[in-house]
């Protein structure tokens, strides 16, 4: 007999691991910032300070996503709800 | 016959600790997909750099090793990801940790939380696909930048590099995720 209790936590760690796939939107994004960057930079040497303070400040707003689904997949492996509100109804 | 039954009846009757290999299998696969992601980061930094050769051939040099540099940063996800799965084929912590009840559950169900555990890690380092095209980008025009201005290879190569270890930050929180899947116990 599966144990409910097992079958949450277990689609729990399936679930966790989903949310880290939004880490794929972040890397590409922040890459191609990146790659500007570098572009900037060859071409306007002087600039150097400001082009690589837009590119982190945007780069910062990218990484917001990502940070969300870590905090998803976190919540879900040590501050599970589910478990919570499967043993109340109990 | 109610749906649980049906869906997972069968789990019951099999040995758990093949409950438990199966699944890592699955999740090695999985987690092997991130290696589309330097395939075309690479890719396209071998052509900018081919690119920047051909348009001044005299800035070969510094240009070809920026796009290595690059290139060797985008390699990074595709090893962690093939590291994960060499771990869950010929290393697998699970089966060791199948002794001790998880989350307070019996034995199938122990095996079944570590069978989603393996699954979950696999599917997390599918996030590798990411810094892996974003940091070839980045290598790719890096290396069209060189190519252009051979005396500036070591301030593009900053920003690139900075650039890129911004892009890797992701991919490194799924690592986390799938090490701590794979080797802590997470459910209290």
């Amino acid at each position: 007999m599966i144990d409910g209790r097992a079958l949450i936590l277990a689609c729990s760690a399936i679930g966790a691991g989903l949310a880290m796939i939004a880490g794929i939107g972040p890397g590409i994004g922040q890459g191609f910032a990146a790659g500007k960057g570098a572009e900037a930079v060859g071409r306007q040497p002087g600039a150097q300070a400001d082009v690589i303070r837009t590119m982190l400040l945007g780069a910062a707003v990218a990484e917001t996503t990502g940070i969300y689904g870590l905090i998803v997949a976190i919540i879900l492996l040590f501050a599970n709800p589910l478990i919570s509100t499967y043993e109340k109804g109990l | 016959m109610d749906i649980l039954d049906f869906l997972f009846g069968w789990l019951e009757k099999t040995d758990p600790k093949a409950i438990v290999l199966g699944f890592s299998a699955i999740g090695a696969g999985f987690a092997m997909m991130a290696g589309i992601g330097p395939g075309i980061g690479q890719g396209f930094a071998a052509g900018k750099a081919a690119e920047a050769v051909g348009n001044n051939p005299k800035g070969g040099k510094q240009a070809t090793l920026v796009m290595l540099l690059g290139a060797a940063v985008a390699e990074t996800s595709g090893i962690f990801s093939l590291v994960v799965a060499i771990i869950m084929l010929f290393a697998n912590p699970l089966v060791g940790r199948m002794g001790t009840s998880i989350g307070g559950t019996n034995a199938v169900g122990t095996a079944l939380i570590l069978a989603a555990c393996a699954l979950g890690a696999g599917l997390a380092m599918i996030a590798g696909i990411g810094p892996g095209i974003g940091q070839g980008y980045a290598a790719g025009k890096g290396s069209e930048a060189v190519g252009k201005r051979p005396k500036l290879q070591s301030t593009v190569l900053r920003t690139m590099l900075l650039g890129q270890a911004v892009a890797q930050t992701t991919g490194i929180y799924a690592l986390i995720i799938a090490l701590l899947l794979l080797f802590v116990n997470v459910f209290a």
